[in-house]
């Protein structure tokens, strides 16, 4: 099907006005514009009538996919989209968007860190996951894993999971940090259905050409281990979680942004009386 | 200067010059008094390649951990830095607890700074193409193809093998310091 590239473009710059700044500090990068929109594209197919989880959705994926079926420029999309988010301004910026564009009934965001056990009501009800965590370059991808596990944790048993990853030939890790994701999601009874490598840009000034995959994850039950239980992250899985020596210490960050929410804070400007 | 180039010592290498409109000599004149009066050195610096807390304290513990030691080297360039000028009046080492900049030092338009020992002075012809990236997601890349453009600035070690039909990069170094805990601090 054929997408009106101009509305579409117009569409999702609606959603990337919303976003608050990314906190590099957090791994918040964000990805461009341009894939932003064939991300949206592929993921509103894949889970069109669904309901989706994600863990964790800076680049605003989630409302991308939403706003896009809302507005006509897709004819697909999910059904129902819970967004969990230790950012509270990321929280506080899709629930705000989702109301002002009558999305309040398809779309919700929770403050939820993944160290936590993944809350009982979110256990097991969504037909699919959607994550693009941490990409683990220096922590053997326990970063992603951690990520997965609770995507896994909160899809149905025989559902899918779309996981975003670092993806260059040219960097070992990425390589490395695939296998051990891959790894684990078939210990938990799930195939790599689908695969697209290199398919999105960063703003990223320390790797500016460093691309992700998106790959599609189907749970055939063919699990290792199928007990769900969600248990809080292990203290080794934290201590480098954002890196060698870069442990998870914050829990959540709070939205101080009051009533300056998607404007410029007033302490970034002076003015100077004519 | 040969210390510093002992096979897996761990460097910061970092382009250097006029910065908030004050000339490299001039930095440098006022690091030295800093040392003499603090002990240490702020150098400040900015950007993201070398994010205080994501890329050169994790690269700077585990160097210290596993090699000992770890040093800044500073290639000079004609820079057009902007000219803002803003004095720091805290730092801190994780970028939630703050406490006053140390009496004697200084750090002007910069939003982090690494701790520095006594500035040294010599030469040294560094060939970043025998050096590979050792943090942040561009790890692995072979430094004189990372740095470049906009990227001024990277934590690098010696790889293990040179890597073949890689030209070499020489990159002239005239300043050098041990790199001192806690090692690279956000500055406000």
């Amino acid at each position: 099907m054929k997408i009106d590239l101009r509305k579409a473009m117009n569409t999702i710059s609606d959603v990337v006005q919303n976003r608050p700044p990314p906190l590099r500090e957090f791994d918040q990068i964000y990805m461009k514009v341009g894939d932003l929109v064939i991300q949206a594209d592929f993921i509103a197919r894949q889970f069109d009538g669904k309901n989706v989880t994600f863990i964790g959705d800076g680049d605003a994926i989630s409302l991308s996919v939403m706003h896009l079926r809302q507005k006509e420029v897709f004819t697909y999309a999910p059904h129902h989209v819970l967004v969990l988010d230790f950012d509270e301004r990321i929280i506080n910026a899709v629930n705000k968007f989702a109301r002002v564009n009558d999305l309040s009934d398809k779309i919700e965001a929770v403050l939820y860190n993944v160290c936590d056990p993944l809350p009982e009501p979110y256990r097991g009800a969504a037909d699919a996951f959607y994550t693009n965590p941490p990409w683990g370059a220096s922590n053997d991808g326990q970063s992603v894993t951690a990520f997965v596990r609770r995507g896994i944790e909160a899809t149905k048993p025989k559902g899918m999971g779309a996981v975003v990853i670092g993806d260059d030939k040219k960097l070992e890790w990425t390589g490395q940090v695939l296998f051990r994701t891959q790894e684990m999601l078939i210990e938990a009874g799930f195939i790599v259905a689908e695969m697209i490598p290199g398919l999105h840009e960063y703003h990223l000034d320390d790797a500016p050409d460093l691309t992700s995959c998106c790959f599609l994850v189907r749970d055939v039950g063919a699990a290792r281990i199928t007990a769900r239980a969600s248990l809080p992250l292990p203290s080794a899985a934290l201590a480098n979680f954002y890196g060698r020596n870069n442990p998870l210490q914050f829990r959540y960050i709070r939205d101080l942004s009051g009533l300056n929410q998607g404007r410029a804070p007033d302490s970034s400007y002076g003015l100077e009386v004519l | 200067m040969s210390l510093i180039i002992k096979p897996n010592t761990g460097l910061l290498f970092m382009k250097v010059g006029l910065h908030a409109g004050e000339s490299f000599e001039d930095i440098l004149e006022r690091k030295k008094q800093e040392y003499d009066d603090a002990g240490m050195i702020f150098w400040g610096y900015g950007g993201s390649t070398c994010h205080p807390t994501r890329h050169v304290q994790p690269f700077a513990k585990m160097m210290v951990e596993e090699h000992g030691d770890i040093y800044i080297v500073m290639e000079e360039i004609d820079s057009h830095h902007d000219p803002t000028v803003i004095l720091a009046k805290e730092y801190s080492e994780d970028g939630v607890n703050w406490k006053p900049i140390p009496k004697g030092i200084e750090v002007r338009g910069s939003r982090y700074a690494v701790v520095l020992e006594e500035l040294e002075e010599g030469d040294l012809d560094l060939d970043l193409s025998h050096y590979k990236v050792a943090a942040g997601p561009s790890t692995g890349r072979i430094a004189s193809e990372y740095i470049g453009g906009r990227v001024d600035k990277a934590c690098i070690t010696m790889a293990a093998e040179q890597s073949s039909g890689v030209e070499p990069k020489i990159k002239k170094i005239h300043h050098h310091a041990k790199i001192k805990q806690p090692f690279a601090v956000f500055t406000r």
